[in-house]
């Protein structure tokens, strides 16, 4: 069983996966490796920023052993973390490098959940972020881009079971406490079931994205498409995925 | 011991269905004359499954012939055992129910006589073997195009019963899944007439006219049920972008499935009865 993360380029990928190592954790505990070693594997201090995942390898192979605490007690997934350069998106690259694209297509057909960390548009971002606007991308371009996706889940991707797609970086686009009061998971006592948080998530961040999403939910059969959002700064919204995730692959 | 296929389309809600059997002791209280153990180990992580997915608002994954399942001997295989005491003075049964899912790309493609594939061919063959003792077969679409459909599938699956000489001995219990629906739900009481006379007539006259009468018997089922006895709303909401086919459960601590164990206690019965002959 392997999963699978996969996003464009300064997304905040292994960035999420580094922080979700954190011992400071609720119910997704990364039981392998250590939060240290990873931190000292991917970290930079003096840029004070993960090191960009380097290109010249399609595909980064870590092995993350998760245990995850859901409602019939404690599961264990062991995960194939991919860590997928953002170029490998590039077509300039997938010629250039075309034995690398095959090993990671292949890669992806025997996966059976894909987690797609896309980073938030300008528009949606509040005003007051402490961040430059223009280094986000516009919504036109956001939803350009996504469409590039939905092709390659369409065709590549037969096989995925669950689809997730974090939009990442949610303390730059909503009020944390508000959305965490509401999604957060808490066994026996959430708010909301796992229904009404995709809707939720949905109707207030991924709305550009609807024709996509029916789209994919259309042409790819057995799959789930389920919207996520994420932040390094909330353990809760970061811990939500996987415990979606455990319940359905751990065995 | 009886051992029973689930048959019926993608998305007719068979796993789900046995996923809430599987957990129906915790939903279901202990007031109830029906009792079901799960025995094996594909049958409790059902139980885990309907509890952690389910109740939480989530639909089970499909069964697909792909990744895990690439022959009938990787189908997930459910063992329950199952006590009845009908009412107080009655003297309790008990018996094993050996119960397998199979996927729903199977039953489609039997309408197709040019079958090709030897998978599907397997699945069938397994299906029909002699020690298997009832089909419960599981339908949920109630319009014109669907009675032909299915109408077609039922004559081609008579067919291959006779030709694996199956056509006295195979018990069928042909059940309209996903009652709750509003409009199907008044009509749970008399299935035959009220759901499949109406809705699925082909269907069910293919039936009717090819299996002897004490091999075949229609069923309403409801895996969710409804809100309450005096709010009979569907305990269902849609999912999201699949245009109202899919849905999950409502209001979990309500959940009361609607006669689920009636068809598999008939079938279960009767290859019993059987058993004891031999």
């Amino acid at each position: 069983m392997g999963v699978i993360y996969i996003g464009d380029r300064a997304a905040g990928k292994t960035h999420l996966a580094m922080e979700l190592a954190n011992p400071k954790s609720n119910y997704v505990k990364v039981t392998y490796p250590d939060y240290e070693i990873l931190k000292a594997l991917l970290y930079d201090n003096e840029s004070e920023s993960t090191k960009a995942t380097d290109a010249v390898s399609s595909t980064h192979n870590r092995t993350l052993e998760i245990k995850v605490e859901i409602p019939t007690g404690y599961k264990q997934i062991t995960l194939d973390w991919i860590d997928t350069p953002g170029e490998i998106w590039r077509k300039s690259w997938q010629s250039a490098n075309q034995n690398e694209w095959k090993n990671f297509l292949e890669t992806i057909l025997k996966s059976e959940g894909i987690l797609l960390i896309l980073e938030p548009y300008r528009e949606i971002i509040k005003p007051g972020a402490d961040v430059n606007r223009d280094d986000f991308i516009t919504e036109q371009q956001w939803c350009n881009r996504f469409n590039r996706w939905v092709e390659f889940f369409r065709y590549d991707c037969k096989q995925v079971r669950h689809l997730i797609i974090c939009l990442n970086k949610a303390d730059l686009f909503c009020d944390l406490d508000v959305d965490v009061s509401k999604l957060a998971y808490i066994p026996h006592r959430s708010q909301l079931n796992w229904q009404q948080r995709d809707a939720y998530v949905f109707q207030r961040y991924f709305r550009p994205l609807q024709p996509q999403i029916e789209q994919i939910n259309k042409s790819v059969s057995g799959l789930s498409v389920r919207c996520f959002i994420t932040s390094i700064h909330n353990r809760s919204l970061l811990e939500l995925p996987w415990i979606y995730l455990a319940s359905f692959l751990a065995k | 011991m009886g051992n029973i296929c689930v048959i019926g389309p993608r998305g007719s809600g068979k796993t789900t269905y046995l996923a809430a059997l599987a957990y129906k002791n915790r939903t279901m209280g202990k007031s109830n004359f029906f009792k079901i153990i799960p025995l094996n180990d594909d049958s409790r992580k059902l139980a885990e499954k309907a509890e952690n997915i389910i109740c939480y608002g989530e639909s089970l994954e499909p069964t697909v012939i792909g990744q895990e399942i690439q022959t009938v001997d990787d189908l997930p295989y459910y063992s329950f055992n199952l006590e009845i005491k009908k009412h107080w003075l009655a003297n309790q049964e008990s018996f094993q129910l050996n119960v397998r899912d199979y996927p729903g790309e199977v039953f489609e493609k039997i309408a197709d006589p040019t079958i090709s594939d030897n998978i599907y061919e397997e699945f069938i063959n397994e299906c029909l073997m002699k020690d298997v003792g009832g089909c419960l077969i599981l339908l949920t679409a109630w319009d014109k195009a669907d009675d032909s459909f299915y109408s077609q599938v039922m004559s081609r699956f008579i067919k291959l019963m006779d030709s694996h000489g199956r056509t006295n001995d195979l018990r069928l219990a042909v059940a309209m899944s996903k009652c709750e629906r509003g409009e199907l739900w008044p009509g749970r009481l008399d299935p035959e007439t009220d759901l499949f006379g109406l809705h699925l007539p082909r269907t069910r006259a293919i039936l009717r006219d090819n299996i002897a009468p004490q091999n075949i018997r229609f069923y309403a089922i409801s895996t969710f049920g409804v809100l309450r006895r005096t709010d009979p709303r569907p305990n269902r909401t849609n999912e999201q972008g699949k245009s109202g086919k899919a849905s999950v459960l409502r209001e979990a601590p309500r959940w009361q499935p609607y006669n689920m164990i009636e068809p598999l206690y008939w079938l279960g019965k009767t290859t019993k009865a059987k058993g004891k002959v031999k």
